[in-house]
């Protein structure tokens, strides 16, 4: 194989965290190595500032910037276009995405045009012989599958966040920057936005302390709980799939596969039993706590500290015993 | 119109986590999991594709739902797709050799061609057992419509009007509209699929369902040669490191807890 790894980012309308690029970009980097094939940056969309210093200590070769105004504005069709014309002048071997919410949808659809291999939630990419295995977290995290890509044709890979440490290279690179020129005026979006998402505050992906609580709550009402700790610690308050599901909160607050990828300095969890799907979305968490009032729940198995009590007694302790902390200095 | 649902049968997740977590999941070579015990049933994502379909039909929207479904031995499922109020379902039998998403979509595509197309494609936005959710993707591209992701609702003002979806993005729901043919992923927000009614059951049980062949599909070339195949399964290791707190109830259990963290200086003492 001599064509080269392409790690793709987008900076759509949903801004790509940097960490994740360069997780890709670290990952990335150790697959070209094994392969000895070249490795490069496909910016699709506006490219960021620091784009040069990133890729070189990475140690990137080349940076390709696709940055038709088309591509800023999130939506699929344009992206595709252009990807799979750049892909088609510039064969890859492996093409690298860091999954989110955007390239969920797009990287699926860029293998299919290509005739490409594809395995989502990966969380590692190895050279084995001649090919490439990819791990992919599958029953929600629950086991790995190690997958087997076919050789002769690309493989798309769409990279778990949380999933690789982003590392620099041993030594910095000097990559070279080109616009590549992509005609997108032909490019008609069949999907049309009528009342697009508005981000309201804070976001959950970016919190440093999460308290979430979970079916173990019993009530709607003692939600309050949680958000009052949340509160009390400066940070914010998120839920379980089951809880969400059931209308007690709305569904930008929910955790797991099927909802954020956080990663908080501190996660603490609240009648939630510790669903592998769940644990998706918090066990990047530095540290997590349990309160859970069944000693065996799989919560502990994740968990630095854990209390086995009754969450709705404990809650409000906690909200006392944080307050007096937060006031003592005062 | 033709409503199309695409419903795959998995091995149940919460049964394949307490293997998973009690260390006594069954892999063999291939990475299958064989325990016989764990149940078979529909793709959670897939009933409430189900679902939406049933509910543009209950607003007063003139279709036809069609349930369509690879693999063997699914007479079950299906009559469970008739019972719920699927108009007609089909089984696939799946082709002898292993099978990718790649196969998958090849042969939905196959099948959609051979019945004359579908103006709506539903499918679950993943399946629970490999949560690779590609194939809709694959299945858009092969079938030349284009692709809404993460419904949260699915709604249609009239025949031949285009089709407004309301998508769960981490910015909140968007609102997005797309002419038909297209295909359509469902979201658990979707909300809870209905419950088949007694005499539905007893009408579903005496129904056959169709089995076709992918002999009898025009499935194209390549088509049934998989781009990945399973190397291995595995369940990953847990650190496991907990410290159980002890005290004399909830308000000790706090501040020794609370205590913890402001040594951790995960919690700051003064703001
Ligand atoms: C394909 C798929 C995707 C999924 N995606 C997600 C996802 O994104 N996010 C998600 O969260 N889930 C997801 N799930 C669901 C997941 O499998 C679990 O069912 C869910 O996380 C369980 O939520 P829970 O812990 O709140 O509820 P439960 O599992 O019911 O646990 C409740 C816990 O509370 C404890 N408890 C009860 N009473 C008390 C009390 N008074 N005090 C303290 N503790 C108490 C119990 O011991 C128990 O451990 C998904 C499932 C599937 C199949």
């Amino acid at each position: 194989m001599t064509a080269p790894v392409v790690v793709c980012s987008w900076t759509g309308i949903r801004e790509e965290p940097p960490e994740e690029t360069e997780a890709a970009l670290t990952l990335g980097r150790s697959v070209s190595a094994g392969l000895g094939v070249g490795l490069v940056w496909l910016v699709v969309g506006p490219a960021p500032q620091d784009c040069a210093e990133v890729a070189a200590r990475h140690g990137v070769g080349e940076i390709e910037v696709i940055s038709d105004p088309k591509l800023s504005t999130g939506l699929a069709d344009s992206f595709v276009e252009a990807v799979c014309r750049f892909l088609g002048d510039h064969p890859a071997g492996l093409v690298l995405f860091s999954q989110t919410f955007d390239t969920r949808l797009v990287a699926p659809l860029v293998a299919g045009r290509l005739g490409a291999s594809v395995v989502m939630n990966a969380l590692d990419v190895a050279v084995e012989g001649d090919g490439l295995e990819v791990t992919a977290a599958a029953f929600g995290g629950d086991t790995r599958v190690v997958y087997r890509a076919a050789t002769g044709r690309p493989c798309v890979v769409a990279l778990l966040a949380n999933s690789v440490v982003p590392e620099p290279a041993s030594s910095p690179s000097s990559p070279t920057v080109s616009e590549v020129p992509v005609d997108l005026s032909e490019v008609h979006e069949r999907v049309r936005v009528l009342d697009p998402a508005r981000a309201e505050g804070p976001r959950l992906e970016d919190a440093e302390i999460i308290v979430a609580g979970g079916r173990g709550l019993g009530s709607p009402q003692n939600y309050k709980l949680v958000e009052q700790l949340a509160e009390a610690l400066g940070g914010m308050a998120a839920a379980s799939r089951p809880i969400v599901d059931d209308g007690w909160i709305d569904s930008s607050r929910q955790v797991g596969l099927t909802g954020k990828i956080t990663r908080p300095a501190l996660y603490l969890a609240a009648g939630i039993s510790g669903a592998t799907q769940h644990m998706v979305g918090c066990s990047a968490a530095k540290t997590i706590v349990a309160v859970n009032s069944d000693p065996d729940a799989p919560i502990f198995r994740h968990a630095r500290y854990g209390i086995v009590a009754d969450c709705n007694e404990v809650l409000p302790e906690l909200v006392r015993a944080v307050t007096q902390v937060s006031d003592s200095h005062d | 119109m033709r409503i199309v649902v695409f419903a795959k049968e998995v091995l149940d997740p919460d049964a394949v986590g307490a293997y998973a977590v009690s260390g006594g999941l069954v892999v063999d070579d291939d990475g299958n999991i064989t325990q016989s015990t764990i149940p078979r049933l529909m793709n959670g994502y897939d009933e409430q594709a189900i679902e939406a379909a049933l509910r543009l039909k209950d607003s007063g929207l003139e279709c036809t739902v069609v349930v369509a479904s690879i693999g063997s031995d699914q007479t079950a499922m299906l009559r469970h797709a008739l019972s719920l109020g699927a108009d007609e379902v089909v089984a696939i039998e799946p082709p002898e050799g292993p099978m990718d998403c790649h196969v998958v979509a090849s042969i939905l595509v196959a099948w959609v061609a051979s019945v004359g197309g579908a103006d709506l494609v539903l499918c679950g936005r993943q399946a629970s057992d490999d949560d690779q959710g590609v194939v809709p993707a694959l299945v858009s591209v092969g079938l030349g419509m284009p692709l809404v992701t993460l419904a949260r609702s699915v709604e249609m003002p009239g025949l031949g009007q285009p089709v407004q979806v309301v998508r769960v993005t981490p910015d909140g729901d968007e609102k997005v509209e797309v002419d038909l043919p297209a295909v359509v992923t469902v979201s658990s927000e979707l909300g809870e699929p209905r419950y088949p009614t007694m005499p539905q059951k007893m009408a579903a049980r005496k129904v056959n369902p169709p089995v076709l062949t992918t002999q009898e599909l025009a499935v194209g070339a390549g088509g049934l040669e998989p781009a990945v195949v399973v190397a291995r399964q595995f369940v990953p290791t847990l650190k496991g490191d907990c410290e159980i707190i002890v005290g004399e109830g909830p308000a000790q259990l706090a501040d020794e807890l609370v205590a913890r963290l402001v040594e951790n200086k995960l919690i700051k003492a003064g703001r």
